[in-house]
């Protein structure tokens, strides 16, 4: 698929910029450092004063950690900066560069940045998410395996149907950005068991900001405690959601270009 | 016809001035980000995401404990992370990273040209922001202690003492990270500085938890650092049952903090300056 | 004697500048290892500015007419040399000098964005302790020279460009400065806009006294306001004093355009031809042989009209850079 192939090409290109600021790898990791450091401070802390926290264990709550500082990354290298981009785009007009060329708009605004050290975070998920795994004990079947993958897979679409959404939305109401500052604190929720939320706040974080979704499904998988209607349910959010999206990006460029009112 | 001889054109007095100087930047501080209260709020909402996501997981820990850990309850959680948010509106200051922006945005020059050390301008800018913040976050403070529930029964001195301490927290935060601040003059590391800063205060100044869930070791360093008397000592001062006299040295605490951290940032500051006159920043 | 207000003797100012090259072997090699370069940006220039005296500081870019500038506010130590300015040395930065002096820089904002100038002169009230009726004089008469008056009420960000200026100006000088330094005061502004600017600095000059130093690359602004240049390139200071006299010393030229009857005919022998336009021939002539030249084409040729002129200043000033 075409969209593929430019996907690629943007992405080699976006690495290659990046390689030659050397400086902000090191920056990046010490940034994971601190962030995986005081995720590890808080939670011996939570489990000094308790043994078990909505049901989830020590370990089992490290693979959780892991599994948001993972999908963290991935929004940061991937997500993050293209909706940052359009956003920048919209607000100042120059959105007609990525309009004229002769690729599905859509594709074309979510892929032509990434910051592509933004990878140190995700490596430093991976090793957290590992690590709790060993101490949980209990092997991992291959069935939760494909689980995690495909939920991990889903819930990072679900983030950026969100944030294409939200950055949509910007066609109409210019000031986005506040909203978009919002995302860092809300999705901190993610670092914790769904189950501890009052249920308003559960409901937002699952339906309205998907960071539960996002996070919990794959981390459920991991800990072999996923149920089938939790992933088919994640499923059809996906699908449902993407649609939407689909139809609100065309909706908000024919306001763009004065097709409608 | 003027000469070089001539004096300046008689002044209006010194103390007169200062105070004139805070009160009109207070008022154009005020005036500015009223305008910007849209922004402000969308702020707020954000940072208060932390302290309910604290409060929710040390809620849940209290419940399935028997109600409390540490012996605090999960009313007493929700007090101490809804006033957090008062506190935490109040030691916003001019943050240490921004100053690499500043200088590259030549703003900095015209503050140097200016008979009025360039901190008086901050100290007194932020502080007039606080009056639109305050404002702002009542109705948002009534909001949460609705969901949420908080134990507050303060005394009329622990008000007293908590309304001087949230403003020496202010003080206290803005000299050190204008000190840290000082650091984007001579190295573009200043940002890597500032991560392991936050990091610090993070665990050692009861942003996270109150310091009471802390091990008994990281307690013992906290009293050694400045950063507890920047969130725990003004919240647990409300919150709290602190007697008279810990309330009062805790106060007394704060202000040799205070002037320390100032007097170190007075001479950050000179260096830096003479590094920013000799390359021209 | 009175004192001179500008004193500067031997002023030097050197930066260490990081050699980069392109390429990423380069790059990564910096890394390790940087390699530096000294740029000689002012070098050992003196000069002196008496009271009143209104001096234009030109130069093409990166000459150190503002890195001077610069010096003499105090924002910049020199590296070598002397500079006094109304008897304090800038770069001690005293709270009694930076109330005597202003610096205003073109394209630089010192007023608050979003607030009406007139909040930010309040601003600037307090933090040069002017008393307020001095305060209210001094700023109605700058308003009402500088024609602002239904301006300074709007937020700064809503006004343009060249409107931002004249109210950076006003928020500037309302502590009555005795010296003012300008730098590029009116870069980026139309034409109407750097003429008002002009005239307002001339007025200000005469009605207050006050010493300007003027830096630009605008001819134009030089020749409006100063009655004394100083030319500086590479750090250096080429020509000061009087305008007039700049054109003697480096173009001792005049030129010469002629309409002779006969379009065509060469006039080479008469002085080097610059360049013909339609019939009119414009011919460079050494200034002592102008009378010689002209009595002979009047003489020789079938001349229609013949005007004597002096060379543009910015054609004096290009030949000055030139020969550097």
């Amino acid at each position: 698929m075409n969209a593929i192939r430019v996907g690629w090409l943007y992405l080699k290109m976006g690495v290659l910029n990046e390689l030659q600021y050397r400086v902000n790898f090191f920056v990046q990791v010490l940034q994971s450092l601190i962030q995986v450091g005081t995720g590890l401070v808080m939670l011996s802390l939570v489990y000094s004063h308790t043994t078990e926290l909505n049901g989830w264990s020590e370990s089992e709550l490290l693979t959780l950690i892991g599994v948001q500082i993972l999908l963290g990354g991935l929004i940061h290298a991937f997500i993050q900066p293209n909706m940052e981009r359009l956003l920048e785009d919209v607000q100042q007009g120059t959105l007609d560069y990525a309009l004229t060329k002769p690729e599905d708009s859509q594709v074309l605004v979510s892929v032509r940045q990434v910051r592509i050290w933004q990878i140190v975070e995700m490596i430093s998920g991976l090793i957290l998410l590992i690590f709790g795994l060993t101490r949980v004990g209990s092997s991992i079947g291959a069935l939760d395996a494909v689980a995690f993958a495909c939920s991990l897979t889903i819930g990072a679409f679900l983030i950026y149907c969100f944030w294409l959404i939200v950055t949509t939305g910007a066609f109409w109401l210019v000031r986005m950005e506040h909203v978009l500052e919002l995302f860092e604190g809300v999705y901190q929720t993610g670092r914790w068991p769904i189950g501890v939320y009052p249920g308003w706040l559960k409901y937002s974080v699952t339906f309205l900001v998907p960071v539960a979704f996002a996070v919990t499904v794959p981390a459920e998988a991991l800990t072999s405690r996923l149920h089938l209607g939790t992933f088919l349910l994640a499923v059809g959010f996906g699908i449902v959601l993407f649609a939407f999206t689909r139809w609100f990006w065309r909706y908000g460029l024919r306001h763009y270009s004065g097709a409608s009112a | 016809m003027i000469t070089t001889d001539a004096a300046p054109f008689p002044q209006a007095g010194r103390v007169r001035s200062f105070v004139d100087f805070y009160l009109t930047t207070m008022r154009t501080a005020v005036a500015t980000q009223f305008q910007y209260r849209a922004a402000n709020y969308f702020y707020m909402l954000g940072m208060v995401a932390e302290p309910v996501i604290y409060l929710v997981v040390w809620t849940t820990i209290a419940k399935s404990s028997g109600g409390s850990v540490n012996g605090i309850t999960a009313d007493e959680f929700a007090a101490y992370y809804i006033v957090w948010t008062l506190v935490r509106n109040m030691n916003v200051v001019f943050g240490a990273p921004f100053w690499e922006w500043r200088i590259r945005e030549g703003q900095f020059s015209g503050q140097l040209l200016r008979p009025l050390h360039p901190i008086h301008y901050d100290i007194a800018y932020f502080a007039g922001w606080k009056v639109v913040v305050v404002t702002l976050w009542i109705p948002l403070a009534i909001g949460l202690s609705l969901v949420f529930h908080p134990a507050l029964h303060p005394t009329a001195l622990e008000v007293c003492v908590f309304i001087v301490a949230i403003w020496g927290a202010y003080l206290l935060r803005t000299a050190i990270q204008e000190t840290i601040g000082m650091l984007n003059f001579w190295t573009t590391r200043g940002a890597a500085v500032f991560d392991l800063y936050m990091a610090t205060e993070l665990l050692l100044s009861g942003r996270l938890v109150p310091l009471q869930l802390m091990p008994g070791w990281v307690q013992t360093l906290a009293n050694f650092l400045p950063f507890k008397w920047t969130f725990w000592f003004p919240i647990e001062s409300l919150v709290g049952d602190m007697s008279t006299q810990s309330l009062l040295l805790g106060l007394g605490v704060q202000v040799l903090w205070i002037v320390g951290m100032f007097t170190v940032f007075r001479f950050a500051f000179r260096y830096a300056i003479r590094h920013y006159s000799a390359v021209g920043g | 004697m009175v004192d001179p207000v500008v004193h500067v003797a031997g002023l030097t100012k050197v930066f260490r500048v990081p050699e980069r090259e392109a390429g990423l072997a380069a790059a990564a090699r910096s890394l390790v290892r940087r390699r530096w370069r000294e740029v000689r940006a002012v070098d050992e220039i003196s000069f002196e500015i008496a009271a009143g005296e209104v001096v234009g500081f030109l130069g093409p870019n990166g000459a150190g007419k503002t890195t001077t500038l610069k010096m003499l506010s105090g924002l910049l130590y020199p590296t070598g040399g002397e500079a006094r300015v109304l008897g304090h040395r800038p770069s001690r930065r005293e709270r009694d000098y930076l109330r005597r002096m202003t610096l205003v820089m073109g394209n630089r904002n010192q007023l608050q964005w979003d607030l009406p100038a007139l909040d930010s002169f309040e601003l600037n009230r307090a933090i040069y302790r002017v008393p307020r009726e001095q305060f209210r004089a001094t700023r109605d008469e700058l308003v009402e020279l500088l024609e602002v008056g239904d301006l300074v009420r709007k937020p700064v960000r809503n006004l343009s460009l060249g409107e931002r200026m004249k109210v950076e100006i006003v928020g500037a000088l309302l502590h009555q400065p005795q010296v003012l330094f300008l730098d590029e005061p009116t870069i980026g502004l139309d034409v109407t806009m750097q003429k008002r600017i002009r005239q307002f600095v001339a007025e200000y000059n005469r009605r207050h006294g006050a010493t300007v130093l003027l830096t630009s690359h605008y001819m134009a602004d030089v020749v409006a306001l100063c009655k004394r240049v100083i030319v500086i390139h590479h750090g250096r200071i080429l020509f000061d004093g009087a305008l007039a006299a700049l054109a003697d010393e480096f173009a001792a030229y005049k030129t010469i355009g002629v309409v002779v009857e006969n379009g065509a005919a060469p006039l080479d022998a008469y002085g080097e031809v610059l360049h013909r336009e339609d019939e009119r021939v414009i011919l460079r002539v050494p200034k002592n042989e102008t009378a010689r030249v002209a009595a002979r084409l009047l003489a020789e040729q079938e001349v229609l009209d013949l005007t004597i002129e002096e060379p543009p200043i910015e054609d004096v000033i290009e030949l000055v850079f030139a020969q550097q």
